[in-house]
């Protein structure tokens, strides 16, 4: 192949540009973001309606049930100003009622941590408390735990509180100075260091969640066989049956510095 | 020139190199998508629905009225009227949050996810709330796939129902998507995820974006990520995904509840752009990034020029 033919050496440079074109690639030049509000504005499709219809029809029959009354809209709000808010009406209301009910199978229980803030999901409505939002404000099928805690494991409990900013308690008060426990009371009485506490909480919490670690070595432990969600609903039924609204106030049980 | 400076402008350029050219591209936008010299790819996400089929009933609450499939049904279609390819993910959380989920353990979300024809999702930590088996049940109302590329599920129910990734070819791009989750440790039950073995998030998402982009030759990567938009502490987060991996282009995030402003762009390990968004939750907002890629002959170009970017499609 000493002499290539010149028609050969057409054919072969001919050949280059032919498989390049062959072979295009794609390189990214530009971007465009926007994101759209699912608001009443947009148009519905009512196919997807008529798939969920028959589910809803089904669900609501159960769910719209009016099972109590709240005098005020309680918010889920978790954090005012990008601080966490040290204690909120939702969470006042979800303690005092676990709190409540399981103080009815075990009066001894000193104080509950029955939820991280994040286990308590959506806002409660002022006005009919329907089935349905219970469901939603408490999704998960959790039970009710109760634990009896060293005085090394109730202070990492403590600790736990203030560090996150306040979480949802009942029969509990501390202020909040630098992220520490301080002026803890429990059921009216100053924390006694040297003392073990009963506490109610739920697997959830105890098993862990939300990186509480406080429940890992316990002295007792009891599975209550309640969930929560139907504590709350029994709770909400009880004051509805006894003419009673449900009206949570902010006590200042937590604060911060 | 003065119709370029004006676009200049509106467009938000990340870097000067290309900035003309794109300007000049914005211009002929419609044009080169007729010659085919230029491809548009419509990516739609959303993340964390936690069954919210309908609405938010209007109670006073903060998202009273918002959000709802049969609107971001309708949205979809109508997008996918007026784009070529389309691409449809959701970033985990599926299951939970209404009565829908109590009742019927996930299965309509499954069939609406599937009805709007969803290209892949990846679990969230509350995908397992049912358990493997819960959620196992409910892969037979799916019709796309579920990426998870960090669980490792050999030794569970689910050994056969998850992929790591999964490349989709648009109009001749192709586009590697996988899925990155959170330590579930902590967050689910023990019970609930089993034998679930967990690897780590940014290993992981480092090796699968490598194996897309350069063994696979995708000309987009995707993660979808439950790990959340950022924490405080030194948690996995998409923020610290996009800056310690390479060869991510988007990260359609999920987890926090973020609604973000508009996306974030992170330099990544290669200086490159790794673009991290999150659309709330509930299906509030559904979230839209338009990729146009120019089609070029000759041979792969490895250090790729950076691109334009606006947080607004063209009109």
């Amino acid at each position: 192949m000493k002499h290539i033919h010149p028609v050969k050496k057409y054919l072969i440079l001919g050949a280059i540009p032919l498989m390049l074109s062959c072979s295009s690639h794609y390189m990214l030049v530009k971007s465009n973001r926007t994101d759209y509000n699912m608001n009443s504005n947009q148009p519905v499709d009512s196919a997807v309606i008529k798939t969920y219809l028959p589910y809803k029809i089904k669900m609501d029959q159960e769910m719209n049930e009016v099972i109590g009354h709240a005098d005020v809209l309680m918010e889920k709000l978790d954090k005012k100003d990008d601080k966490p808010v040290a204690e909120n009406l939702l969470r006042n209301f979800f303690s005092d009622a676990l709190f409540h009910e399981a103080l009815k199978y075990d009066p001894t229980i000193d104080f509950a941590m029955p939820s991280t803030n994040g286990g308590i999901r959506v806002a409660l409505p002022k006005g009919d408390i329907k089935l349905s939002n219970i469901f939603e404000v408490m999704p998960f099928e959790n039970e009710m735990m109760v634990y009896v805690l060293s005085p090394a494991d109730v202070q990492n409990l403590l600790e736990y509180i203030a560090k996150t900013g306040g979480q949802p308690v009942a029969g509990l008060r501390m202020k909040i100075v630098n992220d520490k426990p301080t002026e803890v009371m429990i059921n009216g009485k100053p924390l006694d260091p040297t003392k073990n506490y009963k506490i109610l909480t739920s697997d959830y919490v105890a098993e862990g969640g939300d990186n509480v670690q406080s429940f890992k070595n316990p002295i007792e432990k009891k599975i209550m066989g309640i969930r929560m969600r139907d504590a709350l609903i029994t709770y909400i039924r009880e004051n509805q049956a006894a003419g009673k609204t449900i009206n949570p106030k902010l006590d200042g049980r937590i604060t911060k510095d | 020139m003065e119709e370029l400076l004006k676009i200049n402008r509106r467009n938000f350029l990340k870097t000067g190199g290309i900035a003309a050219a794109a300007a000049a591209l914005n211009l002929n936008a419609f044009d080169a998508i007729a010659a085919g010299d230029l491809v548009k790819l419509t990516i739609l996400h959303t993340n964390d629905v936690h069954s919210r089929i309908e609405p938010f009933p209007m109670d006073g609450s903060k998202y009273q009225g918002l959000g709802g499939t049969a609107r971001r049904s309708a949205l979809i279609k109508s997008i996918r009227a007026s784009e070529n390819n389309v691409l449809l993910f959701d970033a985990g959380d599926i299951f939970q949050g209404t009565p829908y989920f109590n009742k019927y353990g996930g299965e309509l979300e499954i069939k609406l996810m599937s009805e709007m024809n969803y290209d892949a999702a990846t679990m969230g930590n509350h995908d397992f709330d049912n358990g493997l088996e819960g959620f196992h049940k409910q892969l037979p109302h799916a019709n796309f796939p579920v990426l998870c590329s960090n669980y490792d599920f050999s030794n569970t129910l689910l050994n056969k129902s998850t992929l790591p990734y999964q490349v989709f070819k648009k109009q001749g791009i192709k586009i590697g998507v996988f899925g990155i989750g959170i330590k579930l440790a902590g967050l689910v039950g023990d019970r609930n995820y089993g034998d679930t073995v967990f690897l780590d998030p940014v290993k992981t998402a480092n090796q699968t974006a490598s194996l897309l982009k350069n063994e696979l030759k995708c000309d987009l990567v995707i993660c979808l990520s439950h790990l959340g938009y950022k924490y405080n502490t030194d948690r996995d987060s998409d923020q610290l995904l996009a800056k310690n991996t390479r060869n991510i282009d988007l990260i359609i995030g999920g987890h926090t509840h973020t609604f973000m402003d508009q996306p974030e762009d992170v330099l990544n390990l290669d200086g490159k752009i790794t673009t991290i968004n999150q659309v709330g939750f509930a299906g509030i907002n559904l979230g839209r990034l338009d990729y146009y890629f120019e089609r070029y002959k000759g041979k792969r170009i490895k250090t790729a020029a950076p691109y334009t970017i606006s947080d607004q499609l063209d009109s």
